[in-house]
C-alpha cells in the first residue's frame, strides 16, 4: 500500500482487527460488502491469537484463530491496514463518513518481505518483547510472533540504532529506512468499532507488590508461558528461572473494586484462571495451584462443568480476600488473606503469584468524532443506548460496536456480538442505499 | 492415480511436536512412492505456510496434497482452500490427523505416538494417490427463511432477515408472540418493561410486507434439505372473527363458566377459556382456548364475533433455511423442594415478577402483606444430584433486580438473599452493589449444605449455615420465599426431534463449535439462536439471533448453494431394492424409484451426508461412496498394517 489513496472508498470501516473485528469483517465481506480494517498493532488477531488454550473447550487458541486470520487476510473484499490509526472521522451526509487514517511506517516493504527472519538475527539491539508481555527480549528488527498476520518484519525505530545490519542481511532488500508516515482520506458508509479492551495495570495496586517482586506476574504473562508460541519451553518464575511448584492466583485484581475506579466484574478472569490452573496441572504435574476468589463466576455454557472439572483435578479454591503480598528472601511470596469460610486472617506461602487482571475500557475511539459525540458509559466502554433491542448500536447513527469495546466478554460472546454488529451494519447499508 | 504429492507435517506449536517426532515422520514418508515434497512446519494453518504451500503446488504442479496436523473438523476446509488456490482441484487434498489421534492420545509414549503418526500419514498418502477431482453439487436455494418461535430472538431475527430482503415466516406456537419477555415488567439493566420492548419489536414487524406471522401454529412435518425445506404447519383457530367489539367481548368473557390457571401469570391468577391478550402480547386479538373450552355456547350468545365454525388449517411453506428460536422454560421445582407446594408462601422468581407487576402500593400474596422476603438461589441450576449441572446465568442478576424493584415499589420490604455466590458478571455487578447499599442482606452456603425451609405454626423459616460469617447458623422468618429458578429446555421440545437437531449435555440445542460456528447445527441449513441454545439474557439472545439471521441469510442469499460431492452412489444394475440402505440411512437420503425394468434405490444428493452407513448393509455391494472407494480404503489399510 504505497502512496496516497485520496479517494478510496469502502462500505464499512472496522476499527480493530481482534476476533470481534475480524468476525464482523468476514460476515460483511462474505455478504458482498467492501470492508477496510484498521489495526493499530503490527498483526491482526487481537488478544486471542496470543492465548494458550481457550475455556471451556480447551481448544488451542492459535489453531482456531489462525484460519480466521488467514481467511480475513486473503479475502478479496477485505483490505487491512496494520500499524495504522484512525485520526478523525467526520460525518459527511446522511450515509457517509470521511475518515482520516495514518499509516505508520514499518520500514519494511510489506509485499516483498518473505518473513525469513534474517534481519532479526542480524540486529544487535535487544529490547523487551511486548508480544511476550515483557517476559523475554526481542530485536529492534523483528517479526512480532510466529503466527503474526501479516508475517512481515518491522523495524522498531525508537530502539533502532540505524546500524544497518538488517539492511545488509535482508535477501530481498526490502528494508527501507526512507519510509514515512502515510495519510489517507477514505470515504466510508458505516463503521464498526472493535477496539477491544485493555488489561488492568497492577502497578496501580501497590499492596500486591507487582513490579517490585519479580515472581508476581499477570495472567497474560502466564497465558504466554502456556501458549504454543511460548517464550520458554516450560513454565518458569521470572525471578530466578525456577520451575514453580506452589502457584497462587489472585482473582478480581483490578475488578469489582471501586477504590481503583473499576467497580464492575471483568467476566472472564475467573474462567481463564480456572483454565490456566488446569493447564498448569498438566504441564507441572507436581505443582499445587490455589485460586483465591471472592465468587467464582462460571456462568456460561459448559463453564460450571469446567469449574467442577478443575476441582476434581485438585485445584485448590480458597474463598478469600488478599490483603497484602510480601516477598521472602528466597523469592517466595507470602500472601496475607482473610479466609472467608473460616472468618480468619491467614498467611500462605507461594513461589509464584499470578494476578488475574481485569478488563479495562479502551478509550481510543472516544475522541475520533469531532462533530458528534461518541458516548461512553460510566465505565468508559462504548455506550449502548438500546442494549436490549439493538445491542450493537452506539450514540451515532451508522456507527456500531462489536466485542469487548462495549464491555467485558469472552470469545464466544465477542463473536456473537460481532455477528450482531455486522448484521445491523448490513441492514443500515441496505436502508441508506 | 496421483504421482506428484506434497506432504506437510505440522508441529502445531508444540501440540504435536512435544510428543511426536515430526522430523522422524517426515523422514519416514519422504521416500514413499509419489512423494515429491515432504516438509515440516510450525503452524501449517498459519498464513506464511499457506502461502508456501500454494507456491509449492503451483510451481511443481503437484497432483495430491496431504497435511498431517489437527482434526479435520478444524482445518480440512482450510487446506482444501489452499489446494484450490494452488490451482489444484480441492478434492485432491487429504487430511491426516496426528494431533487428536496421535500426540494428544498418546502423550505418555512418545516413541509409539511417533510410530502411529507415521502410519496415519502413510495411509493418507496411500489415499491421496487415488483421490480424484470432484465438482461440488449445486442446488437451488429459495430466498426465504422460517423462524420457529416468536420471542425476542425470533422477532429480531425476522426483522433482520426482512431488511436483507428475505421472505420470512414466523411460526409461533402460542396464541401470541413476545415469548417470555412479554411476561416481565421492568427488565435489567435498562428498566424498560418487557411489554414496551415487545411492543417496539412487534410494531416494527407488522409494517413489513415480507414477514408473515403465524400464531397458534406448529410445524408438524419437515422434508427436503438446505435450500429447499418443505414445512407443513398446522394453525389452531382463535374462534373469533377478525373484527371484534371489545365491549361485548368483556361480557362474553364474564359469561364464560370455565376458569383455568393463567399460564401468563404462572398460575398465581386464573383466566377464562375465552380471554384477551395481556399488554405486550400480540396480536391484540382475543382467543378461545379450545383445549379448555366446553363448548357451552355462553359466549357465543353474547358476542356475535365468536365463531365456532373456524377450522384448523394446514399450510405448506417452502424455505431455504430454518432459524430456531424456541426459547426456554423456567425450571419448575419438585414438590417439597425448598418447601415448594408444601408451604403456600413459596413461589418461583417468574411468579414473583408477576406479583410485583400485579400489585399496587402493597405487595400482597394470598391476602397477606409481604415484608420479609427470602430468596433462595440456584434452584434447578448447578445441581449436585439432578441433571442440570449448569449455571443459568440470568438469574442472579434478575433476582437482585427484582428485589431492588420490590423495595422501590413497596414500603417495608426486607430482602434476604440465600445465595451460592453471586454471579452478576460484567456491568451487572453494579446492581449487586446497589442492592447491598440499599441494605439487602446476603448470605451464602455451598452446594453440599443448602439452606433449609421449614414451617412452624403458620411461619416459614429459612435457615442457613452462612459461610460469609464463618458458618454461623442464621434464620430468617419469611413472609414470602422466592425460589430463584433457572432456565431449562422447553418441556415440549419435539420440534427439535422433528428437525433432528442434536442436544448438548445440558439438553439445550447444540451448535457445531462454540467459537468457530456458534449458530450453526450439524443439520445443514438450520441455525439456532436465543435461549433454546442455552441460558441467555435478552442482549445475549438478540446478539445470537442476529448472528443466526446472518448465517441463514448466507444460505439463501445467492439463490444457489454448493454441497459436498462426497456422497453415496448406487449402482442401479446391482440394486435389488431390499430396502436395507434406506433403513440404515440416518438422514432419510435413500428413496425408492421405479422405471419400466425394475424397482431400485436412489440417493438424494442434497440430503446424503456421505456418512457411509448404507454401504455395509447392502447385500449386493451396489453402493459406493465417492472418495472412499474400495481401492482407496484397501490401500489405506495396507499402509496401516
Ligand atoms: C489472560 C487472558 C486469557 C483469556 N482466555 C480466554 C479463554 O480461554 N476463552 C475465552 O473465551 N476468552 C478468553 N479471554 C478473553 C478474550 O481475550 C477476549 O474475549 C477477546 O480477545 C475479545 O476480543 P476483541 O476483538 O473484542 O478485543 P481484542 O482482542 O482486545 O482486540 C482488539 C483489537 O483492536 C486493536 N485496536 C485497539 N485500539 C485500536 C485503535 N485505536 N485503532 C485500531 N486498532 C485498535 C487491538 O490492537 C486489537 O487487535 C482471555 C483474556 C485474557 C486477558
Ligand atoms: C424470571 C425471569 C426474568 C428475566 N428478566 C430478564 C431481564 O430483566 N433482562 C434480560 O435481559 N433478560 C431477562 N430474562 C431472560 C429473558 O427472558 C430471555 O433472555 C428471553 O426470553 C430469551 O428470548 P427467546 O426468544 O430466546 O426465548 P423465549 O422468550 O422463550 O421465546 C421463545 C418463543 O418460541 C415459542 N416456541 C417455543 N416452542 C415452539 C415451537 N415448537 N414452535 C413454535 N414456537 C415455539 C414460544 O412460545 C416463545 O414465544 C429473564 C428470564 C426469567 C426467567
Ligand atoms: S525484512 Fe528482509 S530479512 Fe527481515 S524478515 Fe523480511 S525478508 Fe527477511
Ligand atoms: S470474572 Fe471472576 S475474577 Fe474476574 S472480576 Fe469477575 S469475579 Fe473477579
Ligand atoms: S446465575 Fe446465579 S442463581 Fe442463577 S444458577 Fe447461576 S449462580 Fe445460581
Ligand atoms: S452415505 Fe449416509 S447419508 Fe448418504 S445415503 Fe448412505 S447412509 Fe444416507
Amino acid at each position: 500500500m504505497q502512496g496516497q489513496i485520496e479517494e478510496a472508498s469502502y462500505d464499512v470501516l472496522v476499527i480493530g482487527g481482534g476476533i470481534a473485528g475480524g468476525e464482523a469483517a468476514l460476515n460483511l465481506a462474505n455478504n458482498g460488502f467492501k470492508v477496510l480494517i484498521i489495526e493499530k498493532d503490527l498483526s491482526i488477531g487481537g488478544k486471542m491469537i496470543l492465548l494458550s488454550k481457550v475455556f471451556p473447550t480447551l481448544d488451542c487458541s492459535a489453531c482456531i484463530t489462525t484460519p480466521k486470520v488467514s481467511e480475513i487476510s486473503r479475502h478479496p473484499a477485505i483490505t487491512i491496514f496494520t500499524g495504522s490509526e484512525v485520526q478523525k472521522i467526520i460525518k459527511k451526509d446522511y450515509n457517509s463518513f470521511e475518515v482520516e487514517v495514518l499509516k505508520n511506517p514499518r520500514y519494511v516493504i510489506e509485499e516483498e518481505c518473505t518473513g525469513c527472519q534474517l534481519c532479526e538475527q542480524a540486529c544487535p539491539v535487544i529490547v523487551k518483547d511486548e508480544y511476550q508481555f515483557n517476559l523475554v527480549g526481542r530485536k529492534a528488527a523483528f517479526i512480532p510472533f510466529t503466527i503474526a498476520s501479516p508475517k512481515v518484519a518491522a523495524i522498531d525505530i525508537e530502539n533502532c540504532t540505524l546500524c544497518g545490519a538488517c539492511e545488509k542481511a535482508c535477501p530481498p532488500k526490502c528494508i527501507d529506512f526512507t519510509q514515512e508516515k502515510e495519510e489517507y482520506r477514505i470515504k466510508i458508509k458505516s463503521i464498526i468499532i472493535a477496539t477491544g479492551f485493555k488489561l488492568f495495570d497492577p502497578l496501580m495496586m501497590p499492596r500486591y507488590g507487582f513490579g517490585l517482586y519479580k515472581n508476581i506476574i499477570t495472567s497474560m504473562q502466564m497465558e504466554r508461558q502456556l501458549a504454543p508460541t511460548r517464550p520458554f519451553n516450560t513454565i518458569l518464575r521470572p525471578g530466578d528461572g525456577k520451575v514453580p511448584c506452589k502457584v497462587a492466583y489472585v482473582l478480581c485484581t483490578g475488578s469489582r473494586d471501586a477504590t481503583i475506579g473499576n467497580p464492575i466484574c471483568s467476566q472472564i478472569c475467573c474462567m481463564y484462571s480456572i483454565k490456566q490452573a488446569q493447564l498448569l496441572m498438566g504441564a507441572l504435574p507436581m505443582a499445587d495451584v490455589t485460586i483465591y476468589y471472592l465468587n467464582i463466576r462460571s456462568f456460561g455454557k459448559g463453564f460450571e462443568e469446567f469449574y467442577e472439572q478443575a476441582k476434581g483435578m485438585g485445584v485448590n479454591f480458597v474463598k478469600g480476600k488478599i490483603g497484602k503480598i510480601s516477598e521472602l528472601e528466597n523469592g517466595n511470596l507470602m500472601l496475607r488473606y482473610e479466609d472467608i469460610n473460616e472468618n480468619k486472617v491467614k498467611e500462605a506461602e507461594h513461589d509464584i503469584v499470578v494476578l488475574s487482571v481485569g478488563v479495562i475500557a479502551n478509550q481510543d475511539t472516544a475522541a475520533l468524532f469531532p462533530d458528534e459525540q461518541l458516548k461512553l458509559d460510566s465505565f468508559n466502554f462504548i455506550n449502548q443506548p438500546d442494549p436490549l433491542a439493538t445491542p450493537a448500536r452506539t450514540s451515532i447513527d451508522g456507527v456500531f460496536v462489536a466485542g469487548t469495546a462495549s464491555g467485558p466478554m469472552d470469545i464466544p460472546d465477542s463473536i456473537l456480538s460481532a455477528g450482531s454488529a455486522s448484521s445491523e451494519a448490513m441492514s443500515y447499508l441496505i436502508q441508506k442505499k | 492415480m496421483n504421482k506428484k504429492l506434497g506432504v506437510y507435517i505440522c508441529h502445531c506449536g508444540g501440540n504435536i511436536s512435544d510428543y511426536v517426532d515430526v522430523e522422524k515422520v517426515r523422514l519416514s514418508v519422504e521416500n514413499e512412492e509419489g512423494v515429491f515434497i515432504a516438509k515440516t512446519t510450525m503452524f501449517a494453518c498459519g498464513d506464511s505456510n499457506q502461502k508456501e504451500m500454494v507456491e509449492d503446488i503451483k510451481n511443481n504442479h503437484l497432483d495430491g496434497v496431504v497435511v498431517a496436523s489437527c482434526s479435520p473438523k478444524l482445518h480440512l476446509l482450510t487446506f482444501r482452500a489452499v489446494t484450490e488456490r494452488g490451482e489444484l482441484n480441492k478434492y485432491n487434498y487429504i487430511h491426516a490427523n496426528i494431533r487428536e489421534q496421535a500426540s494428544w492420545a498418546h502423550s505418555d509414549d512418545k516413541a509409539r505416538a511417533t510410530e502411529k503418526a507415521i502410519h496415519i500419514v502413510k495411509a493418507a498418502i496411500a489415499k491421496v494417490r487415488y483421490a480424484e477431482s470432484l465438482v461440488p453439487i449445486k442446488i437451488k436455494s429459495i430466498k426465504s427463511v422460517a423462524v420457529i418461535g416468536g420471542g425476542v430472538a425470533g422477532m429480531k431475527a425476522a426483522i433482520e432477515l426482512s431488511n436483507l430482503g428475505c421472505q420470512v415466516y414466523i411460526i409461533e406456537r402460542e396464541y401470541f408472540v413476545g415469548g417470555r419477555v412479554s411476561q416481565w415488567d421492568a427488565l435489567f439493566t435498562t428498566n424498560e418493561t418487557g411489554k414496551e420492548l415487545v411492543t417496539r419489536l412487534y410494531n416494527d414487524l407488522v409494517k413489513r410486507r415480507n414477514i408473515t406471522i403465524y400464531t397458534s401454529t406448529e410445524v408438524i412435518s419437515c422434508s427436503g434439505n438446505i435450500g429447499d425445506f418443505k414445512l407443513k404447519i398446522k394453525t389452531t383457530p382463535r374462534y373469533i372473527k377478525e373484527k371484534c367489539n371489545l365491549g361485548e367481548l368483556q361480557n362474553a368473557i364474564d359469561a364464560c363458566p370455565v376458569e383455568v390457571p393463567d399460564d401468563f401469570n404462572f398460575h398465581i391468577t386464573s383466566r377464562k377459556a375465552i380471554y384477551h391478550n395481556f399488554p405486550g402480547e400480540y396480536p391484540q386479538s382475543p382467543v378461545i382456548d379450545i383445549k379448555n373450552c366446553t363448548r357451552c355456547g355462553a359466549c357465543e350468545k353474547i358476542c356475535e364475533n365468536v365463531d365456532f365454525s373456524q377450522k384448523e388449517e394446514i399450510t405448506d411453506i417452502n424455505v431455504g433455511s430454518v432459524l430456531m428460536a424456541t426459547g426456554f422454560d423456567p425450571y419448575t421445582p419438585a414438590d417439597g423442594e425448598f418447601g415448594y407446594n408444601s408451604f403456600d408462601n413459596v413461589v418461583t422468581l417468574p411468579q414473583f415478577k408477576r406479583m410485583i407487576d400485579l400489585s399496587d402500593e402493597k405487595l400482597t400474596f394470598k391476602g397477606r402483606e409481604i415484608k420479609n422476603i427470602a430468596y433462595i438461589y440456584c434452584v434447578g441450576s448447578r445441581q449436585v444430584e439432578g441433571e442440570n449441572k449448569y449455571c443459568s446465568r440470568y438469574c442472579c442478576t434478575s433476582a437482585i433486580h427484582a428485589a431492588i424493584n420490590a423495595k422501590k415499589k413497596f414500603r417495608n420490604i426486607y430482602n434476604f438473599h440465600f445465595t451460592r455466590g453471586i454471579r452478576t458478571y460484567g456491568k451487572q455487578e453494579v446492581l449487586y452493589d446497589e442492592s447491598s447499599r440499599m441494605g439487602d442482606i446476603y448470605l451464602q452456603s455451598y452446594e453440599n449444605d443448602p439452606p433449609v425451609v421449614t414451617g412452624m405454626n403458620d411461619k416459614t423459616v429459612v435457615r442457613i449455615n452462612d459461610i460469609l460469617t464463618g458458618k454461623r447458623e442464621m434464620e430468617v422468618e419469611a413472609d414470602l420465599v422466592v425460589l430463584i429458578t433457572g432456565m431449562v429446555p422447553r418441556k415440549d421440545n419435539s420440534v427439535g426431534s422433528l428437525f433432528k437437531l442434536p442436544k448438548g449435555r445440558d439438553r439445550f440445542f447444540n451448535e457445531i463449535h462454540m467459537k468457530l460456528r456458534p449458530v450453526e447445527t450439524v443439520i445443514d441449513g438450520i441455525t439456532i439462536s436465543g435461549a433454546c441454545q442455552g441460558p441467555k439474557n435478552i442482549m445475549e439472545a438478540v446478539n445470537s439471533a442476529l448472528s443466526a439471521a446472518t448465517k441463514s441469510y448466507s444460505y439463501v442469499s445467492k439463490g444457489e448453494l454448493e454441497l459436498e460431492p462426497i456422497i453415496a452412489r448406487i449402482d442401479k444394475n446391482l440394486c435389488t431394492w431390499c430396502n436395507a440402505c434406506s433403513q440404515a440411512c440416518p438422514f432419510d437420503a435413500v428413496k425408492m424409484e421405479e422405471d419400466k425394468t425394475k424397482v431400485f434405490a436412489v440417493i438424494n444428493s442434497s440430503v446424503c451426508k456421505g456418512c457411509g452407513m448404507c454401504l455395509p448393509v447392502c447385500p449386493t455391494d451396489a453402493i459406493n461412496l465417492i472418495a472412499y472407494s474400495n481401492s482407496e480404503i484397501e490401500s489405506m489399510i495396507d499402509a496401516l498394517a
